[in-house]
């Protein structure tokens, strides 16, 4: 019955979609379209499964990013450590949900409750895993208690799964109700969610940050390329996210549409190394791979400028970022080091790779070929990437992988994961280094923390436990009337865009 | 007798075709990885994915899982996809009006041309339009659906600017997709319907009908493509049948809604639920289908009749 009634409704939905298109007032020029590439499944903050693209323009966190990337007050207007596994955030009076209830104090033990509850099963647990509860002091103060020392807790609270969700709302319709029918405090508020066509939002006058200039916005999902580069072109859509490399003159033509690249918006690719296998084990092994690699090349050939090479993982702007150049392009000192490890002839090696990243799959052949050149053969093994993300912890012995910290702008996201023992994306395995990564983890004063993180830098620059290549840009696709200028976080906030 | 006995034997070779399909779904999927790793963030610790596995029953035995999969599919019930957390049957009967929206308007457009087409190939058979019907439905069903649909958005929404590239919700948006989707189809029944109207030109009965003077389209339309139609039919049934599946590659590129973009979105998301239900549907939807056109096959060929 409850299948019947689905599938009457879906067919009821497809009938009228046209109509209700047509009937709508707004004026054309403050209502925008963005197609992703990506469907939306659901948009409970506390559950996502996928980017919180939308979802951020619906919600509020505790803490915000401005431009610069800088934290912000956001719902909270002030935030200090107590003491060391205590932090106390100061709230904003006088805001209100979409559905009229008051954002207070409640709201906020409400949602970390709903997430850290271990019967909630939240997939970003992980993500503010440090917290260990909330204590309400009076209706607009809140003190949020950590398991250990955690410099990130700020950090932690300005992104998902701790967007601020309405107590009574969530009560009233449930888990499964609030994901399709999403209550914030954000600019923006939920209108209507079509899966696999489209998401509406509309403007929330209320705004404690002023009303926005887009009165409405559609989300859509154009899985392919070309037909999302010509839905911009031909002006169906405004905004476009994944803009393949390949296509990107589509846009860089076009007289209507202007190509948005966000220098260091993307992922880090590197290269793991699974250092218990030999030869890899051999530090001078892993030096002469690394300086074997022609980073230039690959990007200026075969990325068209479309990233930058890297020496170290962490990103230009994210808290603790060493400027480490990229190891010099050196065929020569790399064979020689090869002789000194006791490989003058070279070996052979495995290299697997995916279909996931910007022309990976030519990137990969051009590494293949440049180790090839000091001697290592290199048999390359391709795989589809929902196989190739579960191989990866494991095999290897080198993979090509993008890691990004984009989310938290924090060196902790782009290192602690692939580089400490024991970890399910890290293959590398250095004691002393393990050391440093713990200790980051562990200090609140930034300065010392800073410290840390750039020792962590240089000692995985020196001892390279994996190859870091370069940094994809995010590329979008703008029409020309449209004002919007893409971040390094990736987020795409309606509120700061206008149109002409 | 004989019908009866012809029916149950049919209804059962479904059933055992359905749990063999069963089987390969279930065990195929669960052996190439695990699920838990994908579906947790990339910076969750071992512990996290752990209990994560164990919460979602992934620990238990194949064996085990198999079972509660079977009688879950039995009850309908599929269990929740892993990406939506809704039922999963719920995820593909609602985009099965999408998926049938553009099934029905491509098989109908390919189906009308193709008989049109096929029939005039037959009757003039051998002559320069017959050789280019035939050069043209070699071509649709040689030309690989994937490109054939980016040349249609490259060319009628990106160059001329005529039709929208992709979505659903106007008729507009219909026409690009069930384009791409019916020329195969189109070239598959022009080319049968030729073949068979050619050998029905040549059987004995239409001879004896020339010979008592009936000529021209009355003689085709009236007497040889009757006849002609069934094993027509008979593949338009299978057709039919596939594309309620969904259809993957066009579904993907113009964004439509349906039941092939749920396929490969869950694929590609090792959604195990969904991939499930969809596979079983499409099984499904095939077996139902074939039955029902061996049973009217029965019905519109009495020289078959038991």
């Amino acid at each position: 019955m409850r299948q019947l009634k689905a599938f009457a409704l879906a067919a009821a939905v497809l009938l009228s979609t046209s109509t209700a298109w047509v009937q709508d007032s707004l004026a054309q020029s403050s209502q925008i379209t963005i197609a992703r590439p990506v469907s939306t499944t659901a948009m409970d903050p506390g559950f996502l499964r996928e980017a919180a693209t939308i979802v951020d323009n619906i919600f509020d966190t505790l803490v915000m990013r401005d431009k610069s990337m800088q934290l912000v007050p956001g719902l909270a207007e002030s935030w200090k450590p107590i003491d060391d596994t205590t932090w106390e955030f100061k709230l904003r009076q006088g805001v209100k949900f979409h559905n009229g209830e008051d954002f207070n104090a409640d709201a906020v033990k409400f949602t970390i409750d709903r997430i850290i509850d271990p019967a909630a099963k939240s997939p970003t647990l992980s993500y503010i895993r440090t917290v260990a509860g909330v204590d309400v002091i009076d209706p607009y103060t809140v003190r949020i208690r950590t398991t250990e020392p955690d410099p990130l807790l700020p950090t932690r609270m300005s992104r998902y799964p701790a967007y601020i969700v309405p107590p009574g709302y969530v009560k009233q319709v449930g888990n499964d109700g609030f994901a399709t029918k999403p209550v914030g405090t954000g600019a923006y508020q939920f209108v209507e969610f079509i899966p696999d066509q489209h998401v509406k939002l509309k403007a929330n006058p209320g705004y404690w940050r002023g009303k926005p200039a887009i009165e409405q916005v559609t989300w859509r999902a154009i899985p392919d390329g070309t037909a999302r580069i010509t839905a911009l072109v031909t002006g169906e859509v405004d905004l476009i996210e994944g803009v393949p490399v390949d296509l990107a003159p589509m846009i860089a033509g076009s007289s209507d549409a202007d190509l948005v690249q966000v220098k260091n918006g993307g992922l880090t690719i590197y290269l793991g190394l699974v250092m218990k296998d030999k030869p890899l084990d051999n530090v001078k092994v892993r030096q002469a791979l690394n300086m074997a690699i022609d980073r230039k090349g690959i990007v200026d050939n075969i990325l068209k400028g479309m990233a930058t090479p890297k020496g170290t993982q962490v990103g230009p702007a994210d808290f603790g970022y060493l400027d480490i150049p990229p190891p010099a392009y050196d065929p020569k000192k790399a064979k020689a080091l090869l002789a000194e490890a006791g490989f003058p002839d070279g070996f052979r090696i495995k290299m697997q790779s995916t279909l996931r990243y910007m022309k990976d799959g030519e990137v990969a052949q051009a590494i293949a070929q440049q180790l090839g050149d000091i001697g290592v053969k290199v048999d390359q093994e391709v795989l589809d990437w929902s196989v190739y993300v579960q191989q990866v912890p494991r095999k290897g012995p080198i993979f090509m992988l993008g890691w990004g910290s984009t989310q938290t702008l924090d060196a902790d996201a782009a290192v602690y994961a692939i580089l400490r023992t024991g970890e399910p994306y890290s293959t590398a395995s250095i004691p002393a280094l393990d050391k440093l990564l713990d200790e980051s983890r562990k200090i609140v004063d930034p300065e010392a923390r800073k410290k840390v993180l750039h020792a962590i830098q240089e000692l995985s620059a020196e001892q390279v436990p994996l190859i870091t290549l370069y940094q994809e840009d995010s590329l979008y696709g703008k029409a020309k009337s449209l004002n919007f200028e893409g971040r390094p976080d990736a987020r795409i906030p309606v509120f700061e865009m206008s149109k002409r | 007798m004989k019908a009866l006995i012809f029916i149950a034997n049919r209804a059962a070779q479904g059933i055992i075709v359905m749990l063999g399909v069963s089987a390969i779904v279930f065990f195929a999927l669960f052996l190439t990885g695990d699920p838990a790793a994908l579906m947790m963030s990339p910076d969750a610790s071992r512990a996290e994915i752990e209990a994560f596995r164990q919460a979602m029953g992934f620990n238990d035995p194949i064996w085990v899982q198999y079972g509660r999969f079977l009688g879950g599919v039995l009850s309908g019930e599929f269990g929740n996809s892993l990406r939506f957390q809704r039922p999963a049957l719920d995820l593909l009967l609602e985009r099965l009006p999408a998926t049938a929206l553009l099934a029905c308007t491509a098989l109908l457009w390919s189906s009308l041309l193709g008989f049109f087409l096929g029939t005039i190939a037959a009757v003039r058979k051998d002559s320069a339009i017959d050789f280019a019907i035939r050069v043209i439905s070699l071509l649709g069903q040689a030309i690989p659906v994937f490109w054939l649909a980016l040349i249609l958005i490259i060319v009628f929404a990106l160059n001329l600017r005529w039709l929208p590239s992709s979505g659903i919700g106007t008729a507009k948006q219909l026409i690009l997709p069930s384009i791409a989707l019916g020329a195969y189809y189109l070239s598959a029944i022009t080319r049968l319907v030729r073949a068979s109207l050619i050998e029905v030109l040549g059987e004995n009965y239409i001879r004896t009908a020339r010979a008592k003077g009936v000529q021209g389209w009355s003689l085709v339309v009236h007497h040889a493509l009757r006849n002609a139609l069934i094993p027509v039919i008979t593949v338009q049934g299978i057709y039919f049948a596939s594309l309620l599946g969904g259809a993957l590659v066009t579904e993907i590129i113009f964004a439509w809604p349906g039941i092939g973009r749920l396929a490969v979105e869950s694929i590609q998301n090792r959604d195990f639920p969904v991939v499930q239900a969809v596979v079983l549907f499409a099984a499904f939807v095939f077996v139902v289908v074939n039955f029902l056109v061996d049973l009217a096959y029965l019905w519109l060929n009495p020289r078959i009749r038991l």
